[in-house]
């Protein structure tokens, strides 16, 4: 029989997809190599990362497990982050998960995981059988009972999974993360209720990130990567108008109460980049959506759509400065100047700001354990102060965060930092209003 | 350590086509698994052929089982090396792994005979066949590293029932599809590139593919002039029209309001919704500074347009060592995946919006490989397309809405405009 696996080429591709688009290798199959632990361990062990499947009639059940597979002499448990899925065949969209820290043993033939002591998940080759605990069978959605017998038992080898011993916690605890944090942004409510929107402001040089921001920001709410405003890099402005972006969440929920706005990058050059003066009416809430900016002149007071009379909700309740936090050190004076003004223009009219660092990569290393803080790594913390510094921003209200650029799919490490970023510019406006008379 | 293998991307590539067409799945590396015979056999056998890779100091060579086997079996073996990045083999005859992994003296007088010592790090084969395969007379030979990979059929049974199952649902989802619910009946997708790109080819690859045989009505051709000389709309089904230009360095006439066809005022159905660049994906990599210049200006009028626009890479096919096998999964294949971080980094397109297609040019058959990828490509620009304009129809006031458009218009005179170089 030849060594091929039970499943279908497009189940394959959307289980390679969701571990983040890795290639499976088959190593092992129980029907064609022996049914006993030996066999298994022969082919499957210190090959890193492995899924092992069991079918079950139209029924399959898989674990990934991000560390080797359990060696059979081991007397000990080994940790080994995993994730649990099933689904019917047939229907692998409806696919359920489950996320657990667990540990590894081979225990008198059978390949058995703990999760904090408690046996979860257990596979006896030698008997076909297998068994699953309860909470662990309610969360996959089986009714089958343990010790049931399983059809046919593959283990495939995972190509592709960065070489990070601290990779699934972090994606799982990630995943944790961004989903509350998705809920908690999700029913925000201004806490003042004279202001519906919060309204923030993305200001900063040609190409530093502002427009990939909001994208990123309205790809985590609809659960897959889009990109509404334009992005690129050149030397002149791509955003060439003022945008006042909703955010709409989930496919097709509701508009959320705060705004994103976004407009030209400034240069250091007169006449190139966003006009100084235009500042104070974005500030004001006097320009429209959509108006088309020029470098050279401000809008008037006679352009048909501008708002004569702004109330608060028109108002910017937020500041967001977005830098490149490679390039800090390489801003001319001029630039620096420039911020510097507005900075002062920004804090006469009371508007709340914070600082947003991109591009920086590798952020998922810099996110703590438990992810309710963002910790600042080794290599950008000088950047990060000069930064503050240069801006008058104080430490706590900088952020780092790395825009969807290119990617294929998302990625929950970037949406929960990201989601973080949104949600403290909230808390940064509300304390705005707190302040107001 | 990582299971990953010490064979460069060439060199995987150019085994896998030597032998047939085919994936690789490392099984064994000795650094990680161990030098051991009976590990090595443990690992391997029943797995369905294999290859086993044998690096000696500058050395690639190694042994190409086609058969599975077990334990003591006796299977034929092909002994193949690297000469000079060629691949050269010499046929050993029938013999079983566990009589070349175990054993560590020759006691039989085949000529061909072929041992492996793992645990010593040696090999040794006859003379005649060192001498064929360009391996060093000197033997034992030694080596450092001992990869063994299972060989697979690239489209295989399975992959070809997933292939020809997806194509039927693109297929069905494309000829179903309707812009922007009912809006617009008729999608315009706008194809620009240098001469020779393929974008009439495409027009024929597309159209091909509804009509469910290869058709080819429009002209296509290599010649430098280019074949298409005007705008043509080709129109391929009820919500789909492509319209191809190509531009270059010769002069064309330049669409003015007094052409009979010219439509004055366009609303968002007569408007180009979205723009593909089409290149060959051999020469994208050496674009002239002047063409890369002229990319980049297109671009941004594209943006200022509000036009959604994509990358199209024809010709993959033609590409050095890419074989028909390599289309299922290509997008991931190791050499084009530099070719896609190219155009992204040089000319700022997101990954997502580099398409890579194999127009049909001399065939007469479908393939629903190639298929797969043409609709999937067609199936990019329109979401592009509908997002981008979905958003834009229903927040944009009046007056705005014409000037944006009547600015498409203009663009594609500028388009004839500024090639008059």
């Amino acid at each position: 029989m030849a060594v091929a696996t039970r499943l279908t080429w497009s189940e394959q591709k959307s289980l390679e997809k969701m571990l983040g688009n890795v290639s499976l290798r088959l190593l092992y199959k129980s029907s064609v190599h022996e049914r006993d632990i030996r066999s298994m361990n022969e082919k499957c062990t210190r090959q890193g990362p492995t899924v092992t499947i069991i079918y079950v009639g139209n029924f399959v059940l898989g674990v990934f497990m991000l560390g080797d597979h359990p060696e059979e002499h081991n007397n000990f448990k080994t940790v080994n982050p995993s994730f649990y899925f099933s689904f019917q065949k047939n229907a692998i969209t409806a696919m359920k998960t489950a996320v657990l820290e667990t540990e590894t043993k081979i225990n008198s033939g059978q390949l058995v995981c703990y999760s904090s002591g408690q046996e979860v998940f257990s596979v006896h080759p030698g008997e076909s059988s297998f068994s699953v605990d309860d909470s662990l069978r309610n969360t996959l959605g089986t009714y089958l009972r343990s010790g049931s017998k399983y059809s046919e038992c593959e283990v495939f080898h995972v190509d592709g999974i960065e070489d990070d011993i601290n990779y699934i916690s972090k994606i799982t605890g990630a995943t944790k993360h961004r989903d509350s944090l998705l809920v908690e942004l999700g029913t925000y409510k201004p806490c003042v209720d004279f202001v519906s929107e919060i309204r923030i402001l993305l200001l900063g040089p040609i190409g530093s990130g502002k427009s990939s921001f909001i994208n990123s920001v309205k790809s985590v709410f609809q659960g897959r990567l889009t990109r509404q405003a334009r992005v690129g890099s050149d030397v002149t402005s791509i955003t060439e108008q003022y945008r006042i972006y909703p955010i709409k969440d989930g496919r097709h929920g509701k508009y959320l109460p705060f705004r994103l706005c976004d407009s030209m990058g400034l240069h250091e050059k007169e006449g190139v980049g966003l006009c100084m003066e235009d500042i104070p009416y974005i500030l004001k809430g006097c320009m429209p959506d959509r108006y088309q900016l020029n470098p050279s002149r401000p809008i008037t007071l006679s352009h048909p759509n501008f708002i004569a009379s702004p109330s608060l909700k028109d108002r910017i309740h937020c500041v967001a400065y977005v830098l490149d936090i490679n390039s800090i050190n390489d801003l001319s004076s001029k630039m620096v100047a420039k911020f510097q003004q507005i900075q002062k223009e920004v804090l006469s009219y009371d508007t709340a700001c914070v600082l947003l660092l991109t591009k920086a990569t590798n952020c998922g290393e810099f996110l703590q354990g438990n992810f309710s803080n963002m910790d600042k790594p080794m290599t950008f913390q000088s950047r990060i102060m000069d930064a503050s510094k240069m801006l008058n921003i104080p430490i706590y209200n900088t952020f780092v965060a790395e825009n969807y650029t290119s990617e294929w799919e998302l990625d929950p490490i970037k949406d929960t930092q990201i989601l973080f970023v949104l949600r403290q510019m909230l808390r940064v406006a509300e304390d705005f209003f707190e302040d107001l008379p | 350590m990582a299971v990953a293998t010490r064979l460069t991307a060439m060199q995987e590539k150019k085994l896998q086509n030597y032998f047939g067409g085919k994936r690789f799945t490392l099984l064994y590396k000795a650094s990680v698994h161990e030098f051991s015979g009976s590990n090595c056999l443990k690992r391997c056998c029943g797995q369905g052929p294999t290859l086993m890779v044998i690096y000696g100091g500058c050395y690639v060579w190694g042994a190409y089982i086609r058969e599975n086997y077990k334990r003591d079996d006796t299977v034929p073996v092909v002994l193949f090396a690297f000469q000079e990045n060629e691949i050269s083999e010499c046929d050993v005859g029938a013999h079983s792994p566990s009589f070349f992994l175990y054993e560590y003296s020759v006691s039989c007088s085949n000529s061909l005979w072929f041992l492996l010592n793992l645990r010593e790090k040696k090999a040794t084969v006859s003379l005649d066949t060192a001498k064929k395969l360009g391996l060093p007379q000197d033997q034992p030979i030694s080596l450092e590293e001992c990869e063994v990979f299972r060989c697979e059929d690239l489209l295989d049974k399975r992959t070809m029932k997933g292939i020809t199952q997806l194509h039927e649902r693109l297929l069905h989802d494309m000829k179903t599809y309707s812009p922007y619910g009912g809006l617009v009946h008729q999608i315009r997708i706008l194809l620009l590139g240098p001469t020779g790109a393929g974008k009439s080819s495409f027009f024929n690859s597309v159209k091909s593919v509804f009509r469910g045989h290869v058709t080819h009505q429009a002209l296509v051709g290599s010649d430098t002039t280019g074949v298409s000389d005007k705008v043509c709309p080709f129109k391929v089904t009820q919500p789909l029209l492509l319209c191809s230009i190509r531009f270059g360095f010769n002069s064309t006439k330049p669409i003015t309001p007094v052409h009979s066809n010219y439509i004055d005022n366009p609303l968002l159905k007569d408007r180009i919704h979205c723009v593909a660049l089409v290149f060959d994906i051999n020469s994208v990599e050496h674009l002239s500074r002047d063409m890369m210049a002229k990319i980049k200006k297109i671009r941004r009028e594209l943006i200022k347009c509000g036009v959604a626009h994509v990358v199209l890479l024809t010709h993959v096919d033609s590409m050095d060592l890419i074989s028909r096998g390599d289309l299922g999964d290509i997008y991931k294949c190791m050499l084009v995946k530099p070719k896609l971080e190219t155009v992204h980094r040089e000319l700022g397109f997101a990954l997502s919006d580099i398409l890579v297609v194999s127009n049909y040019t001399s065939e007469w058959e479908l393939d629903p490989v190639k298929d797969v990828l043409i609709l999937s490509a067609l199936g990019q620009m329109l979401w592009a397309s509908y997002f981008l304009n979905k958003i834009q129809k229903s927040l944009i006031p009046k007056e705005i809405e014409n000037s944006t458009i009547l600015k498409s218009v203009t663009f594609l005179i500028l388009i004839f405009i500024f090639l008059n170089l």
